[in-house]
């Protein structure tokens, strides 16, 4: 098999094993670009409720036993706070719990997942580390490779298109760096 | 013994984060902690000084994960710690977890405007109430630029 049949084949195979990783990295990308806008990871929300004033030692494991049981909190609490005299902050498995202790009125935020885009941004950002920094590296190798042995797949019938396209390409990012660096 | 070698490394590398405190930007390398209330007490001595400082983590920037506040050592009281959008991106997990945070203490001269400007960008951020009109004068305000941190149980 001469070079050119063996530059196809690989192409052709290594990119067969890029759509999952390109896929990912690519929906991932969009919703990473737009993080001055929203988290893309989570979403927040907040809801209000009144438990009524609550008296006792905010210290007390009692007193945080009571706001719970008001609440219908069943997870485990995790720690708390106190952010001034009148006021306590608990956290129960990442949720906040915050409490006027005088008026009872609690400000309860969740941090609830985006399916699917918090896992493929936990992994596009590299969260995990360990092995999955040589798996992203290994992709970025494979995808340098798919950008070079395409250049030699461009045909005489198309080297016209090939190479303007391929310039083009090339040239936006020099464009935007000439415009903003 | 190639066999072991191998389980080892697959193991060290695979190992659960959670077993162990998730490490962000830079990491901790300090060996001396200084407590949040003695930066508090005397902002002075410390602003431009690289600090270690250990506390639970109860807000975290829900937008971008851009800074979060650590609880001090004393009843309430409390730190910003601001990092470069990007480069250090808390999770929201955080909020609740006990947190190891280094970094360089700053002091900023704020104008009213400026003040006006963070308190209502951090409004939108934690959808919440901001009048405006609260705000009188210019503040002084004391914060962390944060280089690196583990945060325990993530």
């Amino acid at each position: 098999m001469n070079w050119r049949r063996w530059n196809t084949a690989l192409h052709r195979d290594i990119g067969f094993l890029c759509i999952g990783l390109t896929l990912l990295y690519a929906i991932s990308g969009v919703a990473v670009n737009h993080i001055a806008q929203w988290n893309p990871s989570y979403r927040a929300e907040r809801t209000t409720t009144n438990i009524g004033p609550v008296s006792g030692n905010p210290a007390e494991p009692e007193t945080i036993r009571i706001i719970l049981a008001r609440l219908g909190e069943q997870g485990k609490l995790e720690s708390s706070y106190r952010p001034d005299p009148v006021s306590l902050q608990l956290f129960v498995e990442g949720r906040s719990i915050l409490v006027d202790l005088t008026s009872g009125q609690v400000e309860y935020d969740r941090a609830i997942p985006r399916a699917g885009l918090r896992e493929m941004n936990f992994l596009h950002l590299n969260h995990p580390k360990k092995a999955w920094t040589w798996v992203a590296d290994l992709y970025a190798v494979a995808l340098a490779f798919l950008a070079v042995s395409g250049l030699f797949m461009i045909r005489r019938s198309t080297l016209r298109r090939g190479l303007l396209l391929s310039s083009a390409g090339i040239l936006l990012p020099l464009v935007f760096l000439w415009l903003y660096l | 013994m190639r066999t072991s070698l191998i389980f080892i490394l697959l193991i060290t590398l695979l190992i659960p984060s959670a077993v162990l405190a998730k490490s962000f930007g830079q990491g901790v390398t300090l060996s001396t902690e200084t407590a949040i209330s003695a930066i508090l007490d005397n902002p002075a001595t410390y602003v431009g000084k690289k600090v270690k400082v250990t506390g639970l983590i109860i807000d975290v920037c829900s937008t971008r994960g851009c800074w979060i506040y650590l609880a001090g050592d004393r009843d309430f009281e409390k730190i910003h710690i601001k990092v470069t959008d990007g480069e250090i991106i808390f999770p929201m997990e955080a909020r609740g977890k006990k947190a190891v945070v280094e970094g360089v203490v700053e002091s900023l001269e704020m104008t009213r405007e400026e003040v006006i400007a963070q308190r209502k960008h951090h409004a939108e951020e934690t959808k919440t109430s901001f009048d405006p009109a609260s705000v009188t004068s210019g503040e002084k305000v004391l914060r962390i630029r944060g280089l690196g941190a583990e945060i325990q149980g993530l």
